[in-house]
């Protein structure tokens, strides 16, 4: 038994005693369906301040994307520290290259 | 301890049963980390390369939104019934849980044949080539790598349903369902970001 | 046990084709990288050869293109890459005291991945010329416009399969640290080898995408006709630039964080003294890891990013020699008071010391951006990236090499042989690259392959060739101590340096397949030398002797890194005009591609099928061989 299992026992101890249902996810769904449909209406419908619909596009996606990750990949569960870590560190090297692509090709 | 539990029963989450389940689901979270890497990259490309269009098509001139909000619709009903099928998989459900891998990998393909459909379309009509402008060229790399991974999701799916009619779920057995779900998830978290990046921002202009 | 599955265990050549043994994984990656060493080092030697006197032709101005190129390349990806490789898989798993990584397939795959990656890339010296754009192969001069043979097709598709290599590799041992750690082994009671192994390891997994992104876009340029750096079409070659020192400057501090790891254990051990300010040691390695991505423009000052932007990543550069400053304190403070013992492992550490200080200030002149104006392109940056790779990193090997290899082999290198190795590598070093910051102060640039008389460059470049040689020299004595050494009978001790702090030296030299009988249970930092110091003779085990699981043997890596190999080729000659029909009838139709993938997925498919139950080493056997564990 190494440190991570033992660890991981407890976790399923944990887990057993949560029945999860379909209704979280179903809600999750329906939630990524509006922020998608409040996208793409806000293309759509044209006429918006573009630099205000580029921010409310990110937006959109950056909380679908959290939304998602967290609920159904689990990683808002317990014992997911090191999954966490490591995607926030590829989200972040990869925004740092999106910096450098917005910023520092064209001069 | 991990070949206990292959005869017994199964507990209840059988893909973090064994110490090889939970280093697989780890060791893909770490590849997902790198993933996300990749993708960043080609969509850095994408960023710096969006507005050079050789003379060529735009954009502006290229996406139709009705498709796009079809491929999308398509994918994220597919994540939704991947969940599904985890959710089999931890009520140890087999049959639901070869149903939902099966309606994911058809939305797999369905998603699939749309870009298809839309790369001859901007290939023929639009003369949208690989080779029109680095614009077409970073358009094609990104989309087209995440098409591939929607591909080799698709395949792999399918082997592991067959496994899963001929093996049963198992703690073997147990981790790959696992482990291609999380994959699945990541390709639509992927696909978010491109139909919002590439195709609505690219109509905003 | 319920399973008592009967695994064929191979013998002589297919028992190292098939083995997924970590220990046997990091020979095979030793005698791969050792081999890339050698012809980087013989393509070293011709540089400085070619550079002994001005006007000399002893290369044309082609190959010496070549040969800097490929001396770039095979040193940093094929040659020191793979032996670090080879010392984390010798070592991480003994010293947080796991029987096995936690992906034992994957890491035999990542090595032949790798291996067949850095073969593909020295065909090229046989099949029409080595690239020859520099290692970072900056576009448009490696684009299909300025570079029309094989050679940069060679850099990017050998690069990309021994990049998937090293990114397998680096998975396996993040997951292999935070999984396999023995009872007690918390993170910060990890031996600073393997802190700075899982940090290295994070950082192979964060930068190898990114160059791996960069390798495709440069090879659909030159072999499907895009356009990503065209800039007829709408490219940008400054994109290139980025994306390869995202992953570039990464890179450096990949390679050189596992040496000091090695330092950190060689010194306190010769030293006899615990590691001074083991967690400063720790938050220095994860801060030099988040500088070391913040940092890459600053090999970009000239091409004009712009005062903010140059500012910026001065500043954030400068900023790196905080922590490194602290490592180097650390390190001298360990050895202040202890009772230093020099042996050969120890006087590379301690010569790595001074090397690599002079190293980093020369970095630090290098990251003012109005300064690198004008250092930029001269041989005063070639001697001072010289000294952090080869003076430091490769002292920091051979010191690790040296420590590791009773360990490694059960039979201790010769201690005169090792010293001997030590002072002419030490001496050659010095001469070879000193002086080449005076030749780049005076305006040699680099990557010239000659240079006018009289223009005060012709005696250091002759100091700098001499050095060379005496650099070789030192090399040599090494693979003599080497294989003298293997001629002589295995059996030192477990612990043959006598003053081993971790768990490594708990365990027989060489350590048994399964390493240990039983699991230890680690009580400290420094986990087996508090058991010493508590007059213990070994471990307190932390389970009952039981039935071993192993993994079964496998051919699949090597097959499925063949596949990858053939895709490769088939990719690189798909647009080639052929003379011969059926060489076109394959190629041009993509057919080779097809066959290596089909070998690859199919070994894929091959894996997933069939389970691997793996198999049993059982009690009565482990008694039997009487090992100590």
């Amino acid at each position: 038994m190494t440190t991570a299992d033992r660890q991981a026992s407890r976790d399923v101890v944990k887990h057993s005693a949560r029945h999860e249902g379909p209704q979280k996810h179903i809600i999750v769904f329906i939630f990524s369906i509006i922020l998608t449909a409040i996208a793409f209406a806000a293309v759509a419908a044209g006429g918006v301040n573009p630099a205000f619909t580029v921010i409310l596009l990110l937006a959109m996606a950056v909380l679908q994307v959290f939304v998602q990750m967290g609920y159904w990949m689990h990683l808002k569960d317990r014992g997911h520290m090191m999954p966490i870590l490591f995607m926030v560190g590829g989200f972040f090297i990869a925004g740092t290259a999106i910096v450098m692509a917005l910023y520092w090709v064209w001069w | 301890m991990s070949a206990t539990h292959a005869d017994g029963a199964l507990p209840q989450e059988p893909e973090k049963a064994t110490l090889e389940g939970r280093n697989k689901v780890l060791g893909f979270w770490l590849f997902l980390g790198g993933e996300a890497v990749l993708f960043g990259t080609l969509f850095a490309t994408f960023l710096a390369l969006r507005n050079q269009t050789n003379e060529g098509p735009t954009a502006n001139e290229l996406f139709h939104l009705p498709m796009t909000a079809a491929a999308t619709l398509i994918l994220l009903v597919s994540s939704l019934t991947s969940v599904f099928a985890v959710q089999a998989l931890h009520r140890h459900k087999v049959a639901a849980l070869r149903v939902w891998l099966m309606v994911t990998v058809l939305l797999g393909l369905g998603f699939l044949g749309l870009e298809i459909y839309e790369f001859a379309d901007y290939v023929t009509a639009e003369k949208f080539g690989m080779t029109t402008s680095a614009f077409s060229s970073s358009f094609y790399t990104l989309v087209g790598f995440h098409g591939a991974h929607v591909a080799f999701g698709v395949l792999w799916i399918s082997v592991i349903i067959g496994q899963l009619f001929k093996k049963g779920l198992t703690v073997v057995t147990a981790p790959k369902v696992y482990v291609s779900a999380m994959y699945w998830h990541f390709i639509d978290v992927v696909w978010v970001f491109i139909f919002t990046v590439v195709y609505l921002l690219g109509k905003v202009g | 046990m319920a399973h008592a599955h009967s695994v064929k265990r191979h013998k002589g050549l297919m028992d190292w084709l098939t083995t997924v043994d970590h220990k046997k994984i990091a020979i095979l990656y030793l005698l791969a990288g050792g081999l890339f060493f050698g012809i980087g080092g013989i393509e070293a030697i011709l540089i400085r050869l070619q550079l002994i006197k001005p006007m000399n032709d002893f290369v044309s101005a082609q190959t010496f293109n070549e040969l800097i190129t490929m001396h770039g390349t095979t040193m940093i990806f094929l040659g020191v890459m793979p032996v670090i490789f080879a010392l984390m898989n010798a070592v991480i798993p003994l010293q947080i005291g796991a029987r096995d990584v936690a992906f034992p397939f994957l890491n035999s795959l990542g090595f032949w991945t790798f291996l067949f990656g850095g073969l593909l890339l020295n065909l090229s010296w046989i099949m029409g010329g080595a690239p020859d754009a520099g290692w970072t192969a900056y576009t448009p001069l490696s684009t299909h416009t300025y570079s029309t043979t094989h050679g940069v097709d060679f850099y990017t598709v050998g690069l990309q399969i021994a990049g998937l290599g090293t990114l397998i590799g680096g998975i396996n041992f993040l997951a292999t640290i935070i999984t396999m750690r023995a009872p007690g082994m918390s993170f910060m009671r990890m031996p600073m080898f393997t802190w700075t192994s899982f940090i290295t390891s994070a950082m192979i997994l964060f930068a190898f995408p990114a160059v791996t992104v960069g390798l495709v876009l440069l090879s659909f340029d030159r072999i499907l006709g895009a356009n990503f750096f065209e800039v007829a079409n709408g490219g940008n070659p400054v994109l290139w630039q980025h994306i390869f020192w995202i992953f570039g400057h990464p890179e450096v501090y990949i390679l050189i964080l596992p040496a000091f790891g090695v330092i950190s254990e060689v010194i306190p051990t010769f030293s006899r003294k615990r590691l001074f300010g083991y967690s400063s040691m720790v938050f220095a390695t994860i801060l030099i890891a988040f500088l070391g991505f913040m940092v890459w423009a600053h090999h970009m000052f000239t091409t004009g990013l712009g005062p903010v932007a140059n500012a910026l990543f001065s500043i954030a550069t400068m900023l790196i020699a905080v922590p490194t400053g602290i490592k180097i304190f650390n390190w001298l403070f360990t050895m202040w008071g202890g009772q230093i013992r020099f042996t050969s492992p120890n006087l590379f550490a301690i010569g790595f010391i001074p090397t690599f200080v002079m190293g980093g200030v020369t970095g630090v002149m290098l990251a003012s951006a109005p300064a690198d104006y004008q250092f930029h392109d001269t041989y005063f940056v070639v001697a001072h990236f010289h000294y952090v790779i080869v003076g430091a990193l490769v002292s920091g090997i051979l010191a690790g090499l040296h420590y590791w290899w009773p360990k490694m082999f059960g039979r201790m290198l010769n201690e005169t042989l090792g010293k001997l190795s030590f002072w002419f590598f030490i001496i050659g070093f010095h001469l070879t690259f000193f002086v080449q910051h005076f030749l780049g102060l005076m305006g040699m640039q680099r990557r010239v392959f000659t240079y006018l008389p009289n223009q005060n460059f012709d005696t250091l470049n002759l100091i700098s060739t001499i050095g060379a040689i005496t650099m070789g020299i030192g090399v040599i004595f090494f693979l003599i101590n080497a294989i003298v050494t293997a001629t002589k009978p295995k059996g030192v001790a477990n612990d043959p340096w006598e003053d081993g702090r971790t768990l490594e030296w708990a365990i027989p030299s060489p350590p048994p397949e399964y390493n240990f009988k039983q699991i230890p249970l680690v009580r400290g930092i420094d986990a087996y030398w508090k058991e010493k110091m508590a007059g213990n003779k070994e471990m307190t085990p932390a389970e009952p002797i039981g039935p071993i699981h192993m993994p079964s043997p496998t051919i699949l890596p090597f097959v499925m890194s063949v596949g990858i190999f053939i895709a490769g080729l088939g990719f690189m000659f798909s647009k080639e005009s052929f003379s011969n029909s059926f060489m076109s009838l394959i190629f041009n139709n993509w057919i080779v591609v097809i066959i290596g993938l089909v070998i690859t997925f199919g070994s894929m498919l091959l894996r997933s099928l069939y389970d691997d139950h793996g198999w049993h080493i059982e009690v009565e056997e482990l008694e039997e061989e009487g090992v100590k564990a």
